[in-house]
Order: C-alpha cells, then sequence, then structure tokens
C-alpha cells in the first residue's frame, strides 16, 4: 500500500512538473502589445545585432502602426531556415538576404516582387534615383525581389605609418595595379626562418578583381554568362603570378595565423598585420570605434597599367526581402522604406551610418546626418566614388548564383594552386558551369 | 482478449511514441525520397517527373560526385580499420585491473560524448598552421608542421585523425566485451602453456570478434556517412575538394543549391552503397566472427 502510494506521488510530482514545464510561455519580445507584429530576421550577430535591434526600435518609435520585432538567424544556412519556414507556413513577414541568394529564391517563387507592395512614387524613386549597381543587385528577371538596407563593396585600405617607413606618402600611391604589387612585396617582413610577420599587399578574390580588367562574368547585351574571357583569363594570370612571387605556401601559413574576429578591433589590418589589404567598407566604421587614431587610407583598387578598368568592382550586402506567404507584407514594406530612404531621408541615412553600408539612394549621401557622419570618417567617400561608376556592376543575375561563385571560387584556388593553370581553370569553369546549365535546361529548372 | 495478445497490445502501447515518430520522421520521409530522386524537387513547387535523369547525370556528367564517392571511401577504408584497431588496443590497456583504471576509462571516454561541432571548433585551433597546438609542438623539435586544413593532402590526413578522436564511444563497447570473456578459457591457455600473443589471437580476438563484427558495421555505415566535422571544418570541401565527402556534397546540392530531387538521388546510391557493403561484411562473418 505504501509502496504504491509512493509512486502515485511520484506520478503526480512528475505530471505537475510536465505541466509546469510546458505551462511556461516563452519570455514575449513584444513591447507594443495593441500594434500589428512584424517579424524580421536577420543574418546578424554579436554587436550588429544590438545595432539592427536599435534600428528596429527607432522604426517601432517613428510610427504606431506596426511593430517589428528582430530574431537573429546567424549562419551560412540562413536562406534555408528562410526556405523552411516558408515551407512550414510560419514565415518572417520580411528578412535581410545576402542578394547572391535573391535569385535562386526568386526564380524558385519564395520571394514577393516588391512591384506589388511599392506605391507608384516609391516604384519611380527606386528606378530613377537609386545607384544602378545596387538597384539592379536587387532584381531578377525584370522584377524587384529585395531592396538593400546596407551594400557592401571592396577597395584598398592603405596603412599610411607602414608607407612611411619606406620614406612614402599615400598622395605618392601607385596608379596601378603593378605598382601596387610592387610596393605590397617591399612592405612585406619575414622572420629569420623567412616567414612572413607582415603582409604588404596580396592581390586575391578573383570575383571581385575581375572587374577592375573587364566586365566581370556576365554579358547584359547577350543575357547570358561571359566566363573564360580574355579579360578574366588576364585577371586571374595576375592573381596567381603575383601570389606566385610571394609563396603560396607562406601566404597560406601567415593568412591560417591571423585574428578573423569581424566586430571586436581585431582585424589584420587595425593589428598592423597587413599593410595595404582588400576589405569592405564596413571597415571603415570598425576603424573609427577601435582605432579612431589610426592613419590610413581607402582607395579604390587601381586598374591594371593595360587595358584596366578604374573605379571597377561589383556589390554584395543585405537586401531585404518579402517571403511571398509572408502574413504582413504592408508592414514588411513599411519597415523597409524607414531603413532604405523612401521616408525621412535623414532617419534613413542614420540607419546606414550606424553599420556603415553603403546606402541605396545618392541624396541620403546629401542628408546632415550622413555629412555628419562622413566628416568623422571621411575614408567612407571612397566607397561612395566607386559606387557611382560604370564599371561597377552588379553580380551575374542567374538562378544558379550561389553555384557560380563556388565555381568561381574554385577556379581561382586551383590557379593559385598551381594545380591547373589560368587557362585550363577558366576553361573548366566554363565547362563545368555549361554542365549545370545543360542539367538545369534537361531538368526542366528554367523554364 | 487472450493474455498473449494483452501483452503485445500493452508492449505496442509503449512503443507506439517512437514508432510514431519513426514512421513519420524516417520511414515516410525514406520512402517518398525514392520517389523524389526520380523528380527534379526544389522543395517550393511540386516534384516533377524526370525519369533516370538525376541518376544518369549523376553518374556521367557530374564529377564532383565521383570526387566525393572517391574522398568517402578512401576515408572509410582508412578510418574503419583505424578505428577498430585503436578501439580494441584501448580497450585492451584499460581492461588491466591497476590504480585509477576507472579515472582512465573516463579519460578515453569523455571525447566521444562531446559534442561534435565543439570538438571541431576545437580542433580548427589545433590544426592552426601557425597558433595551432600541434605545429606549436613540432616547432620545439625544429619541425615546421603542414598548413594541415589548408592543405590538399594533410586536410584529409587531418580529418582522418580527427575521426579517432571520438573512439572511446566503440572502446567501451570493446571493453564490455572483453569482461564478458570467460575466465577459464584463460586459465585453459595458461595451463597449456600459450604466451600472452597467443592468448591475445587465439582467446581474446576470436571471443570479441562478435563485438568486433558490431563495430566495424557501425563504422562502415557511419563512414559514408561523415559530415558534420566535415561541414564545420572546411565547409566547402577542403582545398581542392580533398575533404568534400560525399554527403556534404549531398547537403551542399539539396539545401544549398535547392537540388533536392539529385540529392535524394545522391541518398539513393549512397544507400545501395552502404547496403551493400554491410551485407559483404555480413556474409564474411561466418569466416571470422565466433560466438560462444
Amino acid at each position: 500500500m505504501v509502496k504504491n502510494l509512493k509512486w502515485v506521488a511520484f506520478l503526480l510530482l512528475a505530471l505537475g512538473f510536465g505541466a509546469f514545464v510546458f505551462s511556461q510561455k516563452p519570455p514575449s519580445q513584444r513591447k507594443y502589445q495593441d500594434r500589428i507584429e512584424v517579424r524580421f530576421w536577420h543574418r546578424w550577430g554579436g554587436e550588429w545585432a544590438k545595432v539592427v535591434a536599435d534600428i528596429a526600435e527607432r522604426y517601432n518609435q517613428s510610427q504606431t502602426k506596426y511593430e517589428v520585432v528582430p530574431l537573429s538567424v546567424p549562419g551560412s544556412g540562413a536562406d534555408a531556415k528562410l526556405t523552411l519556414g516558408i515551407i512550414g507556413g510560419n514565415p518572417p513577414d520580411v528578412m535581410s538576404m545576402w542578394n547572391g541568394a535573391i535569385p535562386s529564391l526568386a526564380s524558385n517563387g519564395l520571394l514577393t516582387p516588391l512591384e506589388e507592395v511599392m506605391s507608384p512614387a516609391d516604384q519611380d524613386r527606386f528606378m530613377n534615383e537609386s545607384y544602378p549597381v545596387i538597384r539592379d543587385s536587387g532584381r531578377f528577371g525584370g522584377k524587384t525581389y529585395g531592396v538593400t538596407i546596407g551594400s557592401d563593396l571592396y577597395a584598398l585600405y592603405v596603412n599610411e605609418e607602414h608607407l612611411k617607413e619606406l620614406g612614402l606618402n599615400v598622395e605618392d600611391f601607385p596608379k596601378t595595379l603593378e605598382g601596387v604589387c610592387e610596393l605590397g612585396n617591399r612592405l612585406n617582413k619575414t622572420d629569420a626562418n623567412g616567414n612572413l610577420t607582415r603582409l604588404g599587399f596580396l592581390l586575391n578574390s578573383f570575383s571581385f578583381v575581375a572587374y577592375n580588367f573587364g566586365p566581370g562574368f556576365y554579358d547584359p547585351v547577350s543575357e547570358s554568362l561571359s566566363l573564360n574571357t580574355a579579360e578574366n583569363l588576364r585577371a586571374l594570370e595576375f592573381i596567381t603570378e603575383e601570389r606566385r612571387k610571394i609563396g603560396f605556401e607562406r601566404v597560406t601559413r601567415f593568412q591560417a595565423g591571423l585574428n578573423t574576429g569581424s566586430d571586436t578591433g581585431g582585424w589584420p589590418f587595425i593589428t598592423g598585420d597587413l599593410s595595404i589589404t582588400i576589405d569592405g567598407q564596413w571597415r571603415v566604421e570598425e576603424i573609427r570605434k577601435y582605432r579612431p587614431d589610426m592613419k590610413y587610407r581607402v582607395i579604390p583598387i587601381p586598374p591594371p597599367a593595360k587595358n584596366g578598368r578604374g573605379m571597377g568592382g561589383t556589390i554584395s550586402g543585405n537586401f531585404m526581402v518579402i517571403p511571398t506567404s509572408a502574413k504582413q507584407k504592408e508592414g514588411a514594406w513599411d519597415f523597409i522604406r524607414f531603413w532604405s530612404g523612401f521616408a525621412d531621408k535623414e532617419a534613413s541615412a542614420r540607419c546606414f551610418n550606424d553599420g556603415g553600408w553603403l546606402p541605396l539612394f545618392p541624396d541620403l549621401v546629401e542628408t546632415k546626418t550622413f555629412q555628419a557622419w562622413l566628416k568623422q570618417g571621411p575614408e567612407f567617400q571612397g566607397f561612395i566614388d566607386i559606387l557611382s561608376s560604370e564599371n561597377c556592376l552588379p553580380m551575374p543575375p542567374v538562378p544558379y548564383l550561389q553555384f557560380l561563385n563556388d565555381q568561381i571560387g574554385r577556379a581561382e584556388d586551383q590557379a593559385v594552386r598551381g594545380t591547373l593553370s589560368p587557362k585550363s581553370a577558366l576553361e573548366k569553369l566554363s565547362y563545368t558551369v555549361a554542365e549545370e546549365q545543360r542539367k538545369r535546361k534537361a531538368l526542366g529548372y528554367e523554364e | 482478449m487472450k493474455p498473449g495478445r494483452t501483452n503485445n497490445v500493452t508492449g505496442y502501447l509503449f512503443i507506439a511514441p517512437w514508432l510514431i515518430g519513426f514512421f513519420v520522421f524516417t520511414f515516410i520521409p525514406f520512402l517518398q525520397s525514392i520517389y523524389l530522386s526520380f523528380t527534379r524537387y526544389n522543395i517550393i513547387t511540386p516534384p516533377r517527373w524526370v525519369g533516370f535523369a538525376n541518376y544518369q547525370m549523376l553518374l556521367t556528367q557530374d564529377e564532383l560526385f565521383w570526387k566525393s564517392a572517391l574522398v568517402t571511401v578512401k576515408f572509410a577504408v582508412i578510418h574503419v580499420p583505424l578505428a577498430v584497431v585503436v578501439g580494441v588496443c584501448l580497450a585492451l590497456l584499460l581492461n588491466r585491473e591497476v590504480k585509477g583504471i576507472a579515472a582512465y576509462r573516463t579519460i578515453f571516454f569523455l571525447p566521444s560524448i562531446v559534442p561534435t561541432v565543439a570538438t571541431s571548433v576545437v580542433f580548427l585551433w589545433i590544426l592552426n598552421p601557425t597558433t595551432g597546438l600541434i605545429n606549436n609542438l613540432l616547432r620545439n623539435f625544429g619541425i615546421q608542421g603542414p598548413a594541415w586544413l589548408n592543405d590538399p593532402f594533410w586536410a584529409f590526413w587531418a580529418l582522418v585523425i580527427m575521426s579517432l578522436w571520438g573512439v572511446g564511444g566503440s572502446m567501451v563497447i570493446y571493453l564490455a566485451g572483453l569482461k564478458d570473456i570467460p575466465v577459464h578459457l584463460y586459465e585453459a591457455a595458461i595451463i597449456d602453456g600459450a604466451t600472452p600473443i597467443k592468448r591475445l589471437r587465439h582467446v581474446t580476438l576470436p571471443m570479441l570478434s562478435p563485438v568486433i563484427f558490431f563495430n566495424l558495421v557501425m563504422g562502415v555505415i557511419g563512414a559514408f556517412q561523415y559530415f558534420t566535422q566535415a561541414y564545420v571544418m572546411t565547409p566547402n570541401g577542403g582545398p581542392q575538394d580533398s575533404t568534400l565527402f560525399y554527403s556534404l556534397y549531398l547537403f551542399n546540392r539539396a539545401w544549398k543549391y535547392y537540388d533536392m530531387g539529385y540529392a535524394s538521388a545522391m541518398a539513393w546510391i549512397l544507400f545501395l552503397i552502404v547496403v551493400t557493403l554491410t551485407a559483404i561484411v555480413f556474409r564474411s562473418q561466418k569466416k571470422w566472427v565466433h560466438y560462444g
């Protein structure tokens, strides 16, 4: 009898505990319960997530109808999480997505064409007043699927102190890519064993540098990829040769020992491990935060001496997308308007400044807020100048862009390692992508 | 209702939560993937029948398919025997009755219960060519260690070495198998004048063979599904695709390129390979596995 009572008591206790656990609701993230909720997923974590949360809060305070609730979904699988959210019937209302994923998501019918939620005035401003390269990076198949809340662009960061060691001023900075590489070699430092202790300059990122040699990987006239071109071959040969000069193994070892932290002030350029490096515009804000005393310059990657294209490049970054099955599309668009510069320009400029992101509209740069911020980090202007260049082009608008980018990276890796010659690497790239195109066609993907 | 039948119903009711979960989340998707492997399917739009096109393209046009299959087979051929040998050796060492043996067993078992992702991240540091533990140790002896995950040759071997980190799990099973070997067999062997090596060869290993067989089967299946470590440490398949494991390529096809039909075909080819190899191992057991 006593034994049975013990069992009953145990069961009751277990049931009570279970009921307590399952009755607990997670703490609500809602602050304005009476408003319409707009669920916003983004890919930032750490310090950046706080910046985004602040922007969302400013939006919430700017109006009384909607409440944007941000959720950090960091990691490389963000697009897969979005897809699963959509399939599971529980997508966010708006998500900040890497623009490279837009063609694939749009071609699969996952994204809302933003023309559905834009007013005619918004459409007009978007099509006629934005930077073309940013505008087109969010478009696919003649429709707009993404609007930027912060685009990224690359240029050279030059440590002025390191130049002074060679008795040089930044005003004497080389005007050709060959000159930069030569200067980089002079800035290299090694230990007694010949290991690099400071890297002067390393030319890499074929997917970006190619735009300094030619029009990149896409021909807008024929609306097709142009991979194995003379310009791309020259770019890959150049990168390979420069890597060979410094020594592949030496660079690999040096790079492996570098801090890769992106928001902790440990960027190797800040710590002085790199003298000249190719990096994105958000680093201006990072330097301002962590090394405001640093003497540096931002300079567009100069073209090669022969047949080069100055101010070349391509953009990537964060674009707001609205899933097709989003419940609150109007609220989502209202938030995008606030951030991207369709509504209050000063408020929008502050959003872009908070993260050191490139704006969608040139007129945002003219705002008081942006100009005041530029005074604190004047090097940012270098990136804005590149944005207006006709040689700054969007990535190829193909639905298999992820695959293409992987293959371009693979071609560069094969060439710099010496596994294949640059020519063979490009031929292989072209062949592999053509095979993928054939496969997609045979399986009916492009219908 | 007859008592036997009542017992059956009770038994099924007890395992019902697992059965439901198994059918809903494993068995039905398993069957569905057969159909999906004959379709073009991107998760969002309905699957479209394409016959054997996925299989045909995989086998005739996809260079990465063959590369990833080769990497995986190579890994299985090296890792599985190595894991068995290391596991058995560790179990033999930890089967000795010495002071503090429980602590030693715990120490060797602990790594196998550490989450794989955490282990992988730690190994990323250990294998760093400049600041990593291994190369720092080698430097003390005047040796410049390899670039590990940045080197096409060493990246593969780094993952092989790392795979032995979790051998503690099988070691415990071997240890349990060793404890089950009747002492009288050793006593008889000693009386017959068998040396320790002969006792190992003619008593321990034959009596342990059912456990080795079990671990071998599980090892083969695990090796062909090797994914997490490769994904965390070399998400793009490593330098020159040296760590592009089959499951990693399958995952990329499914979740990076939204090619679910193609990935399903890959999964079924993998399944057939694993089933065939398991069947071969099962057939071979008559020759080397001794039950009692």
